[in-house]
Parts: C-alpha cells; sequence; structure tokens
C-alpha cells in the first residue's frame, strides 16, 4: 500500500517537475511546482513528519508561490521564444547531466543499505520539533529571523521605486546647493525655484549659465 | 514491503537533477528561479528522509530553516527581478549579463 503511494506521489513530483522545465509558459511553471511541492507534502506525511508536510503547504505553496505568481502577473511576462538558442553546448551539458543522473540513481540503489529501524516515535510531531527548536537549536532560529529582518528590509530597498529619493525631489548631481540667484545673474531673487535635471551639464543648460561644471569641480 | 530509504534519496536526486537542468537551459530569470526552488525541495526530501529512517529530529529542524532561507530568497530575489525588468524591460538572463543596472 505504501509502495503504491510511494509510486503515485513520486511519479507526480517528477511528472510535475519535467512539466516545471519543459513549460514555456512561466505561469504554468508555477502551477507545475505547486504541483511538485503539494505531492511533495504526502510524501512528507509518509515519512511520519506532519508538521513539515503542513508548513511545506503553508509556506511553499502558499507564501512563496503566491509571491512568484504575483510577479509573473505584475511583469506581464511573455513565453519565452522558441528557436533562439545562443549556447551551442547546451544539448551535451544536458546529456551530461542525464548520465549524472543515473549514475547518482544506480549508486545510491547498490550503496544505500536498506534498514529500518523501529516504527516512528513521535519524532516527526510538533512538539517534539519545537522542544528542540527552542531548546538546543535556539540559535540557529534567531539567526534565522534576523535573516528574515533582512530580506524584508532589502526587498523593500531593491523594489521601491527611484532609489532613496523620493520622485518629487529636485537634486542636480555634482552639486549640493545651487540656488537660481547664484548662478543666474538675470534671475530675480525671489525666483528661487530648483530645476529638475540628470547631470550637471543638462542643468547649465536648463539654467542658461556656463562654467557650471567648474564651479562644482572646484568645490569638491 | 515498505518504501526504503534509497527509494526517497533516487526520487531526490532526479528532482535535483531536473532543477539543475532547468537552471540550465531557461532563459526566463522567473522560470529559473523556480528551477532553483525545485532543488531546495528535493534537498529538503532528503533531509525528511535521514530524519525519518534515522528517527532524529534535526534533520526536519533542517528543513525548517531552509524553508526559512528560500522565503528570504524569494523576497530578495523577487526584488531583484522586478528591479531589473523596470531597467532593462526584459526577463532574459542574456539582457542582464552585466551586473549594472
Amino acid at each position: 500500500m505504501l509502495v503504491l503511494l510511494f509510486i503515485l506521489f513520486g511519479g507526480l513530483a517528477i511528472g510535475c517537475a519535467l512539466a516545471v522545465v519543459a513549460q514555456r509558459n512561466p505561469l504554468y511553471s508555477a502551477i507545475s511546482l505547486v504541483g511538485v511541492f503539494i505531492s511533495l507534502a504526502c510524501l512528507y506525511v509518509m515519512l511520519a513528519a506532519p508538521f513539515i508536510a503542513a508548513v511545506q503547504v503553508i509556506v511553499y505553496a502558499g507564501a512563496i508561490m503566491v509571491l512568484v505568481v504575483f510577479v509573473i502577473m505584475l511583469l506581464n511576462v511573455e513565453e519565452e521564444e522558441r528557436g533562439r538558442r545562443r549556447l551551442k553546448f547546451l544539448v551535451p551539458m544536458a546529456v551530461a547531466m542525464a548520465a549524472i543522473l543515473i549514475a547518482e540513481v544506480a549508486f545510491i540503489l547498490v550503496t544505500v543499505q536498506e534498514f529500518r529501524v523501529n516504527p516512528p516515535a513521535g519524532v516527526g510531531l510538533t512538539h517534539s520539533i519545537g522542544t528542540s527548536l527552542f531548546t538546543r537549536y535556539l540559535l540557529p532560529f534567531e539567526i534565522t529571523s534576523i535573516l528574515l529582518l533582512m530580506a524584508i528590509v532589502g526587498a523593500m530597498t531593491l523594489a521601491r521605486r527611484g532609489g532613496l529619493l523620493s520622485t518629487s525631489a529636485r537634486v542636480i548631481p555634482g552639486v549640493t546647493t545651487l540656488p537660481r540667484s547664484l548662478v543666474d545673474p538675470r534671475a530675480t531673487p525671489d525666483d528661487l525655484r530648483p530645476v529638475e535635471a540628470d547631470s550637471t551639464d543638462e542643468a547649465a543648460r536648463l539654467l542658461g549659465v556656463t562654467g557650471l561644471r567648474d564651479h562644482s569641480d572646484r568645490d569638491e | 514491503m515498505e518504501p526504503q530509504l534509497s527509494w526517497y534519496l533516487a526520487l531526490s536526486a532526479v528532482l535535483f537533477t531536473i532543477g539543475v537542468t532547468g537552471v540550465i537551459i531557461k532563459r526566463n530569470v522567473i522560470a529559473m528561479f523556480m528551477c532553483i526552488e525545485l532543488m531546495l525541495n528535493a534537498v529538503n526530501l532528503t533531509f525528511v528522509a535521514f530524519a525519518s529512517f534515522f528517527q532524529d529530529v534535526v534533520g526536519q529542524l533542517f528543513v525548517f530553516i531552509v524553508m526559512t532561507v528560500a522565503a528570504a530568497e524569494a523576497a530578495v530575489g523577487l526584488g531583484i527581478i522586478i528591479a531589473i525588468f523596470r531597467n532593462r524591460e526584459s526577463l532574459d538572463v542574456d539582457d542582464a549579463s552585466i551586473l549594472k543596472l
């Protein structure tokens, strides 16, 4: 019975994994990847690890894949174009990978000894995992939380639009402060409206002055 | 007859190799990202299989930590993907071959 379940879920995992690689539309790949996660969760239940199975479904199939699908839909990803292969050595490399895989599986099946010690004794339950996580392995747990905090800050920094300055800020690169009355003698003293430019030269052109770059170089 | 330890290890090896192949042959950066997740899951299966057959809880703790790292990787990686897409208007990895936005 367990053998049949192993074949069912193992085959499902391998089939979905192949679909992840074979699909050209990333959204279909994502759905296939959810299938891999679900069948792996079933295998975890067979291995007497119900907590890991639940976390697999909640975190992987729930949180991470929802994030990936959000990004796919946000970016409006087009399908990969067929026949645009630029790397010629990919096919031999795939053959080499298949050879490595076959050697790996043969090695495992030949050398790994079969043993089954005693029936499951509550190793995978939430109680035993929580006990060891908060006593003996507390330091890795805390390091993991710091890692998550760093990931949150990093993702926010990366994903915000326009860098660290807001898009409404008026900045002239290379010049710290540049009141218009200082550089343009024709401007009225109360006209202190800043200009928006992407470079020092562009700012000089907008302000109608020359020698602005020399000015800023001397200041630095 | 019950599923043996070597069966789980072989399944994990197959999944890991499929993931590696995907990383090699895919050009879409999001698809490569998903293949990396597949490789992480293959390793997780190895951990859980060993934890179950050795009756040791440490393997499952490792799986827990690997999942956390995968979540952090997903957040930062997708942020990087969005930043690349804003600058390049493309998700092809060959278009982002220089580490400069």
